[in-house]
């Protein structure tokens, strides 16, 4: 259940193993929204469902198409883009532009067609957003929860590395 | 702002050097000794031990994040990898891997007939990779089976080995190869750091690419650059450099700037710029300066650095462990390829690796979460081999402007046949050393690693930037020192390679100075 798992993770982060810094960042994590500003809402609405698709999730929980919005709106970039590639906006746009019109209500297996035709025709800004989701997904706390992912909590520290020499904290953290 | 409370700059130092990596930060310690006046501009932020998150996104200030392009046919990432802004350069995100050079990286041509051979050999330099790794605390262990004569043991013992390092370390045995653990410049045990205080020993947390949030690793910020501070150099931080100043005889004659939003201007009797393989030919270009020889921007390289993945039955817990514990160097010459590559062990951070895997694989929909999931599972081992220089990879200006109104870099690169032989040597090698390890849905990922070239060093000026100590051979007032200098790639990692040139062209500069007072 989803309340649980945002109570044991903020139990977690509020918790003696995890660092000042990290706290802030993942506790900011944990809740942020998105007001969408770069996309159109027809174009939004094509992203949202999208990355339903390519990246499973609950957007209502993990806003990743937010997340883009967001940083396009800001115009951060991640230090790179191919050369033969229109800027992240127009590329995610082109994109979009490339599923059907009626993308959103499409049947899951009409839409993952879809999404493999333009992965074909366009399988740079493609691979950019796929990668970009992925980053939002598995950055966020909730999914770390639930891979039983305790890397952050390492103020202190790791004194066993081996296979399968886990510290209760990380052998208790995750469902 | 930080930056707008800070007092004046000295008045025309004797050196000004763009960049703090390492580059730049062991001489600028180096300078300060000797009592010259020094100042170093450096376009980011100070990142204090204290600061780090345990957390890839929220790290990201530690990289350039301005937005370059990748060209040709195998397209050079950026940002996350391959970049570095900050005190203390892409040392705050390296994963502290220092190996040396072999001899006979130094004289590829010579005994190949191809690449390019350095003015100078391993003997120049040994003097100065003891020196580097005594200073900065490299662990290591107490007989390295490969390279050249060593005079000094490592200063610490080596670091534990992690999953992926045992794994690796077994399926070697089986195939006959020799593994040893690595040279790490994070510290096994505690040490005393001039202008720093005690360094702490390594918790084995893997986030080294991340930021070190202890002090433990070996960044130039709690190593040279607090040494370099304790004997008065003054670091300014947040201060972008956008031109170099010359006089009417073509002279470098110090820096203009942007800080804070203003442009500043300082001048100084020296100018080192070392600002890296990338930021260091776009200044020159932008100016067209030192490019008589036309070979600014040329010759651009990247190490091979093809990378195996693959699920264990064990928990490995990848994020724990410095993540290059394991080396073997036995392939450092392989039958059919010019130059050669080490083989090392790899610990990953989640959103690292998960990117990869989606990019690599172009994986989505419930069978990318259902790999993602097994993150604690993963174990990868890679390789850093050689790069032979190219005409065909080099860098230009763009006519595209990044948000600070500067020219985007455009950065064309493309794996020459050796390297591809070379990749595919290594990846089938890697391939049967994870069967062997009971890996199961085992990928590769093609990619190449660290940015070199586009200022080599060499003895004539119609072929080279810079003459062998670092001094630009046409324009007066001006040295280099980064990895832009690097006439070839070497089958190592760079960075400590490039602290002991910083050091060796630091000692050059002195004398220089001393002889022209």
């Amino acid at each position: 259940m989803s309340t649980d798992d945002r109570a044991a993770v903020e139990a977690a982060l509020r918790g003696p193993a995890v660092t000042p810094p990290t706290r802030a960042a993942l506790l900011a994590r944990l809740n942020a929204r998105y007001d969408r500003q770069y996309f159109t809402p027809a174009e939004f609405g094509q992203l949202r469902a999208a990355a339903v698709r390519l990246v499973p999730h609950d957007p209502a929980e993990l806003d990743l198409a937010g997340l883009v919005d967001d940083r396009l709106h800001a115009g951060r970039t991640d230090g790179w883009r191919y050369a033969d590639s229109l800027p992240d906006g127009d590329a995610y746009r082109a994109l979009l532009a490339a599923l059907p019109a009626d993308f959103a209500t499409l049947a899951p297996g009409a839409q993952d067609e879809a999404l493999r035709a333009v992965q074909t025709r366009l399988p740079r800004a493609f691979e950019d957003l796929l990668a970009e989701l992925v980053e939002g997904f598995v950055s966020h706390p909730l999914t770390s929860y639930r891979f039983g992912y305790a890397g952050f909590m390492d103020a202190p520290g790791w004194p066993q590395v081996g296979p399968n020499e886990l510290e209760d904290r990380e052998a208790q953290y995750g469902r | 702002m930080a930056a707008e409370s800070r007092g004046a700059l000295p008045a025309a130092p004797d050196v000004l050097v763009i960049g703090t990596g390492a580059g730049g930060a062991p001489l600028l310690a180096r300078l300060a000794q000797a009592g010259l006046r020094v100042v170093a501009l450096e376009a980011g932020e100070r990142h204090p031990p204290g600061g780090i998150a345990t957390d890839e996104v929220a790290q990201a200030g530690l990289f350039w994040m301005d937005e370059r392009l990748a060209a040709g046919g195998d397209p050079v990432g950026f940002g996350r990898n391959n970049s570095g802004r900050g005190v203390g350069g892409s040392t705050l995100h390296f994963t502290a891997y220092t190996p040396r050079a072999h001899p006979d990286d130094f004289t590829l041509r010579r005994d190949t007939g191809q690449g390019v051979d350095w003015p100078f050999g391993y003997d120049e330099l040994e003097p100065y990779y003891d020196e580097v790794e005594q200073f900065i605390g490299v662990s290591g262990p107490a007989e390295y089976p490969w390279g050249g004569p060593r005079t000094t043991p490592y200063r610490h013992p080596p670091l534990p080995l992690n999953g992926a390092a045992r794994l690796m370390e077994r399926a070697c045995a089986e195939v006959g190869l020799r593994t040893s653990p690595a040279a790490n410049a994070a510290l096994s045990r505690p040490q005393e750091q001039a202008g720093f205080g005690v360094r702490p020993a390594c918790t084995n947390r893997g986030f080294c690419q991340a930021g070190c949030s202890t002090g433990a690793k070996a960044s130039l910020d709690v190593t040279y650059l607090a040494l370099a501070e304790q004997h008065g150099a003054v670091i300014v931080d947040g201060a972008q450099v956008t031109a170099l100043l010359t006089d009417a005889s073509g002279r470098v004659r110090g820096a203009r700037f942007v800080r804070a939003g203003r442009e500043e201007t300082l001048e100084a009797g020296t100018v080192v710029l070392a600002a890296g393989a990338i930021e260091t030919p776009r200044l020159l270009l932008r100016q067209n300066l030192a490019n008589s020889s036309g070979q600014v921007g040329r010759n651009f390289m990247a190490h091979v650095g093809v990378q195996v993945w693959g699920l264990v039955e064990d928990d490995l817990r990848p994020y724990k462990g410095i993540p290059g514990g394991l080396i073997s160097e036995d392939t450092h010459r392989v039958d059919g390829v010019v130059g050669g590559y080490l083989l090392q062990s790899l610990g990953v951070m989640p959103v690292t690796y998960a990117t990869q895997f989606a990019r690599g694989t172009g994986t989505w929909g419930p069978a990318l979460i259902d790999h993602l999931s097994r993150y604690n599972h993963v174990a990868g081992i890679n390789v850093l081999g050689d790069c032979l220089p190219y005409a065909h990879n080099y860098l230009e200006l763009s006519d595209e402007l990044d948000a600070r109104g500067l020219p985007k870099p455009r950065v064309h690169f493309t794996f020459g046949e050796n390297e591809r032989r070379m990749s595919a040597h290594a990846e089938a090698l890697m391939r049967d050393l994870w069967a062997r390890a009971g890996a199961r849905d085992v990928w590769a990922l093609p990619r190449a690693a660290h940015t070199i070239g586009t200022a080599r060093m060499g003895e004539d000026p119609s072929s080279s930037v810079i003459d062998p100590v670092g001094r630009a051979h046409d324009t007066p007032g001006l040295w280099i020192c980064d990895n832009s200098t690097f006439p070839s790639a070497l089958a190592v990692n760079p960075a400590l390679t490039q602290m002991a040139l910083s050091l060796r062209t630091a000692d050059a500069l002195i004398t220089h100075l001393k002889e022209t007072a």
